[in-house]
């Protein structure tokens, strides 16, 4: 009798201690990826202009700017202002993936339903997928895989079908829990893209100047820097409306 | 007199050569062990584009446009099946398109089930995909919406699934740095792994160019084996020595290593017509020393140094001649052909026929004057009571005699009822016509002609804005313009796409009026892969793309001059409109098939003429020479125009290669005739003897050469198949009349005299 309790109780610790970093690994991952949502989203709102530079295989560049302003997580409205044959094109995206297109050679913004996110978000590198607004502990099961002096390694696994990405690496800062790498890998388990985030201090919140998207099949690369930012300016609701799109001396001819 | 000091002069240079034969031998194996290491360089180029020449500017543009917009290396997998719009077709689909994607080397992947459908929709534009790939339609209800919804639609119908439902492509583009072999094998394993129940077919640049690769592989680790032991065999039942076996083959082989060495170090590629090299040199190389064994075996003498000085003193002179005037056949290709790939082949058989014949007057007299004593009258003996002596040669000999116009009569009936065949003769530069029927590549063509509207690329290149409505309007009437065409099934081009996404914007297609809407338009299409097919990165070219559906060269005729028309009348100071593709190099090649033919064949039989000529002194020695070869080439036109064998990039070198190997024939007989007649005055006799002292090297190398060439007929390609029995026919023909019409031509001559 003695001997089976003795075995039981050898199995209860045995188990607990294979089960019990299992646990705590999955809480760790999963507190991690909420601490880099909860710094990327901090600010209430931002303004900046955004230059866009995208590189072919061959090394030739196209380079865009815009003016950005962002509410939250989930409303965010781009009007270009280079090159000039497309100044003034203007996206607006909304909650629940509500989309809008201004394009002022046609006058009316057009409402986009996009029902494929694996399309490029305007030419670039970043699909609509990757600029899903929704928080990444929302959208993915965390896993801790590595831990060096400096970073923790997470693998996110999609938990929403339809994702064009098996999972996604991310290399997280260990002091200030921002994301300095993410690797993304297809259905197939290949590695397709990868992300170099460069976040810099400014004020109060942590912020990426630039982000470096590479498609390793295309051999293209987009490289989105952040200038002039400006967080908590107060943006309200009006200011992410569908005729607020439309430059305002446009609007009353329009109408 | 003189005759005497220049078979002085020639011992002396034959002794020199055997007073240095082990110099010679060594330098031999060095050289083969060189070059044999450079063989491991030599690559395999089977892309037939690659062959245009540039200075074609169909060609040129042809290959100008496939590299800027990617149409040189896309690959195409076809599911053939009952009906496409079914779950189970569909689950494969996306199966093979993932699969694909997957692959290292390739960039992207269109199929029906990843491809984007932008729509109209009550509150303004739906992008999404055609197919949602993570949930297929699977009621019947969703299956025929989506039947309905493709095939109405002409981005899809026509180019993805076939306008019956029956068969949809997997397109796929490799990456420019790809290994396209090794894709397109992956391409291929990868699939045939799937276990589809549906029909698969390969096609596209990629996907061919590798199976002509695999083919021209298989072909030559089979047949080469093959062609090495017949002409063995036919070796040993001819000498009965194993040095007779062994040297001939040896010369040919080292010939062939040289041959490849140098291509390999010149960085020269293997084509679907230089493939055959080692096969023609292995027959051709063979026959310099065999004729040089015939005449060693012939002399008696205890000394087996000197009887190879002797003899090979006798034959040089007709061995050098048969040399340059084969070469002179394979250099003819130089000046009259269209294809790179066929004047390389010219040039390295060239190359690989002066190496046999240098072998065989300096090698093969050093080697064979190592050998211990053979007894040259035993052989000879025993060579007089030979089947070929005896039966053949004599008996044709007193008919020669007896009747010289009977055979002439019948020689000149046979040469006109061959030259009313040659107005049959059809030309084909039709790739499906490279393949026997049954074959899976010749199946996929014809699957594509019948269901896709062909696989011949077209081009219309469009030089000028590509956001300047005037140019993107008349790039739409050109379009237009092209569909009228009985063999053009749909068209593709960045006007289609902006005339498109104008109608989902302001809800009536066609190009906008002005440019700056244009640009704004522009602002969809960013970072979309098809721009990349259809404009240049600075926006100052556009292509319409399209394929040609016939085989039909008048067709393609009528469709070129259609098409100026239209070019003549649209080009101005905005546009500029050039049209190119491979119905219009076609058109270029079944013209230069005839100009080659025609000039090569010209070329060759007049420095023939001159050659023979002058190193017979005697011009009509040099003209006598050409009547075998010239009566066989007639021959075998008319037999290709009797039995419809085409002309193609395959058969049009036999007329060449034929007369550059059957010439030896005429000239060996010739050279031994006039030899015999300057040393005794007498016709008969000299005839007599030449006929059955060379007759027998002749026949003996025709039996050689022609087994050689006969082995082609197991190759898996068609043109090679035809290549090799009509080299293998008009060796026949060549040597008959050389034993038949020549001397009856020279009885004749001499009676007379």
């Amino acid at each position: 009798m003695i001997q089976i309790k003795q075995v039981f109780a050898l199995f209860l610790l045995s188990t607990s201690i294979i089960l019990i970093p299992c646990t705590v690994q999955s809480q760790d991952a999963k507190a991690l990826l909420k601490k880099m949502d909860d710094l990327m989203m901090a600010p209430k709102d931002r303004i900046a202009t955004v230059e866009i530079l995208l590189e072919n295989k061959g090394g030739k560049e196209k380079a865009r700017e815009a003016e950005m302003k962002q509410k939250g997580a989930d409303k965010r409205l781009y009007r270009y202002t280079k090159p000039e044959n497309q100044a003034g094109i203007a996206t607006l995206s909304l909650p629940g993936g509500e989309m809008w297109l201004y394009l002022p050679a046609f006058g009316k913004p057009k409402k986009i339903s996009l029902l494929a996110k694996s399309q490029a978000f305007t030419g670039t590198d970043f699909s609509y997928e990757d600029m899903d607004p929704k928080p990444y502990s929302e959208r993915f099961d965390p896993k801790l895989i590595n831990s060096t002096d400096k970073i923790w390694q997470l693998e996110l696994t999609p938990s929403y079908e339809k994702s064009d990405y098996s999972k996604i690496v991310v290399d997280l800062d260990k002091t200030n829990y921002f994301p300095t790498k993410m690797e993304y890998f297809d259905n197939g388990g290949q590695k397709v893209k990868v992300a170099d985030y460069n976040y810099i201090y400014s004020g109060k919140y942590w912020y990426a100047k630039t982000v470096t998207m590479k498609d390793l099949k295309k051999e293209h690369s987009t490289e989105i820097t952040m200038k002039e930012v400006k967080f908590d300016q107060g943006l309200s609701d009006d200011d992410f409306t569908v005729e607020s799109m439309i430059p305002a001396d446009k609007r009353k001819t329009d109408k | 007199m003189l005759i005497h000091i220049y078979h002085c002069y020639v011992q002396a240079f034959i002794e020199k050569i055997v007073g240095f034969r082990w110099l010679i031998i060594i330098l031999v194996i060095a050289l083969t062990g060189f070059l044999g290491f450079q063989i491991q360089y030599l690559t395999i180029n089977s892309d037939i584009l690659s062959s245009l020449p540039d200075d074609d500017p169909d060609a040129l543009l042809l290959k100008q446009i496939g590299e800027q917009f990617g149409g040189n290396n896309m690959g195409i997998v076809i599911l053939e099946t009952d009906d496409v719009f079914q779950t189970h077709v569909l689950k494969d689909i996306r199966t093979v398109t993932d699969t694909l994607e997957a692959l290292e080397g390739i960039t992207s992947v269109t199929s029906l089930t990843n491809m984007i459908s932008i729509k109209g929709s009550d509150f303004g534009i739906e992008i999404g995909k055609l197919v949602d790939e993570y949930d297929l339609p699977e009621s019947k209800e969703q299956l025929e919406a989506l039947r309905k919804q493709v095939l109405s639609n002409d981005l899809y119908r026509g180019s993805v699934v076939s306008a019956d439902g029956t068969a949809t492509l997997i397109i796929f583009t490799l990456s420019t740095d790809a290994d396209v072999r090794t894709v397109a094998g992956l391409v291929k394993q990868k699939t045939t792994h799937i276990n589809l129940s549906e029909k698969v077919y390969y096609i596209g640049s990629p996907m061919l160019v590798t199976y002509i690769s695999e083919l021209m592989t298989s072909d030559l680790i089979r047949l080469i084996p093959i062609a090495f032991i017949l002409i063995a065999l036919i070796l040993a039942v001819s000498f009965k020595t194993w040095r007779g076996v062994f040297l001939p083959l040896l010369t040919a082989v080292i010939a062939i290593v040289w041959a490849m060495g140098i291509m390999g170090l010149m960085g020269f590629q293997m084509s679907m017509i230089s493939n055959n090299i080692p096969i023609i040199l292995l027959a051709v190389g063979s026959a310099y020393t065999i004729h040089v064994l015939n005449r060693v075996n012939q002399v008696i003498h205890s000394d087996q140094r000197k009887a190879v000085i002797q003899a090979t003193s006798y034959v040089i002179i007709p061995v050098i001649l048969a040399a340059i005037t084969t070469m002179i056949g394979f250099v003819s290709f130089i000046f009259g052909a269209y294809l790179d790939m066929i004047r390389d082949f010219g040039i390295f058989t060239a190359l690989g026929t002066l190496f046999a014949c240098l072998l065989s007057i300096f090698f093969i007299p050093s080697v064979l004057s190592m050998l211990r004593y053979h007894d040259g009258s035993k052989f000879m003996d025993r060579k007089r009571k030979s089947f070929l002596s005896h039966r053949l040669l004599a008996p044709l000999k007193d008919l020669l005699f007896r009747h010289p116009k009977y055979i002439l009569t019948s020689w000149s009936l046979l040469i006109l009822l061959s030259i009313s065949g040659i107005f049959l003769i059809h030309r084909s530069v039709d790739i499906q016509d490279y393949f026997p029927k049954g074959d899976p590549t010749r199946e996929a063509e014809k699957l594509m002609i019948e269901k896709f509207g062909g696989t011949k690329p077209v081009f219309v290149l469009f030089e000028g804005n590509m956001q300047d409505p005037d140019v993107l309007k008349v790039m739409n009437r050109c379009a237009e313009y092209m569909e009228q065409s009985p063999d053009i099934t749909s068209t593709q081009s960045i006007a289609d796409l902006i005339a498109a996404i104008n109608g989902l914007i302001t809800g009536e297609p066609g190009i906008p009026e002005e440019q700056y809407q244009i640009e704004q338009l522009w602002f969809l299409l960013e970072g979309n892969e098809m721009l990349n097919r259809f404009v240049s990165e600075d926006l100052d070219e556009g292509v319409i793309m399209s394929r040609f559906k016939s085989p039909d060269n008048e067709s393609k005729k009528e469709f070129a001059a259609y098409m100026k028309r239209f070019i003549q009348e649209n080009s101005n100071e905005k546009c500029t409109i050039r049209i190119t593709g491979m119905p219009f190099v076609d058109i270029t090649m079944d013209r230069s098939l005839i100009n080659s033919q025609l000039g090569s064949l010209t070329i060759a039989i007049i420095f023939v003429i001159i050659v023979v000529g002058m190193i017979l002194r005697s011009f009509p020695s040099g003209l006598y020479a050409t009547f075998p070869i010239v009566a066989a080439i007639i021959i075998l036109f008319g037999v290709m125009g009797f039995a419809g064998i085409p002309l193609n990039i395959g058969t049009v070198l036999v007329a060449s290669v034929a007369l550059g190997i059957g010439i030896d024939y005429s000239i060996h007989v010739i050279s031994h005739f006039n030899h015999l007649f300057k040393a005794t005055g007498n016709a008969p006799q000299a005839l007599e003897e030449t006929i059955l002292i060379s007759g027998k090297a002749i026949m003996i190398n025709v039996f050689s050469v022609a087994g050689g060439f006969l082995v082609l007929i197991f190759s898996q390609m068609l043109p090679l198949q035809y290549f090799g029995l009509l080299i293998a026919l008009s060796m026949a023909g060549s040597s008959q009349a050389a034993l038949t019409l020549l001397p009856v031509v020279l009885i004749l001559v001499h009676r007379k005299s």
